[in-house]
């Protein structure tokens, strides 16, 4: 059964899809908040190995990426804004330029990825990093690859999301007078950020 | 409107507290990137979450409407970082007791 079919009002549908929207948005936190716990568990048994290892990872590509999904995030908020108040065209314009900016985020993640695997600093039992070689190191860089890849991968789906959302809105099926699928798919795009907002300190700055 | 706008409701927000909260994004990035370079000791990652946690309200806040959402969906937003928050200090707080 369609939403549309529960609920004869409009404005009760939209309720029910936001409201669905964020307790989606609250078990997807809690997904990464089982790695938060293991990174606090394993930072609080291998402090200066934990810190010596942040200090290994490239603090300018970790910025520029912070800096590059807040302006995106940016730019699906004023998609939003844009359609709101009906300005087709610049809907489009800004959702293409989030993804063009999420693109570079995985582009620059991709960069870093190649820099630590020719280093042998790898997930697991593939570690044979010389430079870095004590368990928490180890231990450090197995956890950075299953959080900044599971973000990742959120980044791709939330990219597709984009995309499909892009169209709908060029097929004229997201208009401004319908348009709570821009405003949910906004919000798993801001939580991506959110989640990126507390992986940049705790995998580049705190060394 | 598809997205409720009865008078009892906040209204949406507009362009200009979007670029608000993203200059405000932009400076608390530097900010916390300064602080960063700065021996803070053991208060660096407490100062760095700190400000994290505050990005995270502007992202809420301005690009995610949190204000505009239900009671509901507010309360849902409060207990996921109630839960975090307590999975994470229950974890430390097993390691650093043991």
């Amino acid at each position: 059964m369609k939403p549309e079919e529960i609920y004869a009002d409009r404005r009760a549908r939209t309720h029910a899809l936001h409201l669905g929207m964020w307790i989606f948005l609250g078990s997807e936190t809690l997904l990464f908040a089982g790695l938060f716990g293991l990174y606090s568990a394993y930072r609080a048994q291998f402090p200066a190995d934990f810190a010596t290892a942040v200090g290994h990872n490239d603090a300018t590509i970790g910025t520029i990426n912070t800096l590059v999904l807040i302006v995106s995030s940016f730019f699906v908020a004023w998609s939003i804004h844009a359609l709101r108040g009906g300005h087709r065209r610049m809907c489009i314009a800004s959702l293409v330029t989030a993804m063009a900016l999420g693109a570079s985020f995985l582009g620059l993640k991709t960069i870093e990825y190649s820099h630590h695997f020719a280093e042998g600093i790898a997930p697991g039992a593939q570690y044979t990093s010389t430079e870095l070689p004590e368990a928490g190191a180890r231990t450090f860089f197995t956890l950075y690859y299953a959080m900044t890849g599971l973000h990742a991968l959120h980044v791709i789906a939330g990219l597709a999301i984009l995309g499909w959302l892009a169209t709908r809105v060029r097929r004229r099926r997201t208009t401004t007078e319908r348009h709570v699928e821009l405003e949910l798919g906004g919000l798993y795009w801001h939580l991506i950020d959110v989640v990126w907002i507390f992986l940049w300190p705790l995998l580049y700055l705190t060394g | 409107m598809d997205s409720t706008d009865s008078a009892d409701e906040p209204s949406f927000p507009s362009g200009r507290s979007l670029v608000i909260a993203l200059v405000a994004l932009a400076g608390l990035t530097v900010v916390s990137w300064g602080a960063a370079q700065l021996a803070l000791g053991a208060a660096g990652t407490p100062v760095a979450l700190g400000i994290a946690a505050t990005k995270a309200g502007v992202v809420a806040v301005a690009f995610m409407e949190l204000l505009r959402a239900s009671t509901l969906a507010r309360v849902i937003a409060l207990v996921t970082v109630g839960f975090i928050a307590l999975l994470c200090a229950g974890t430390v707080g097993d390691v650093a007791f043991r």
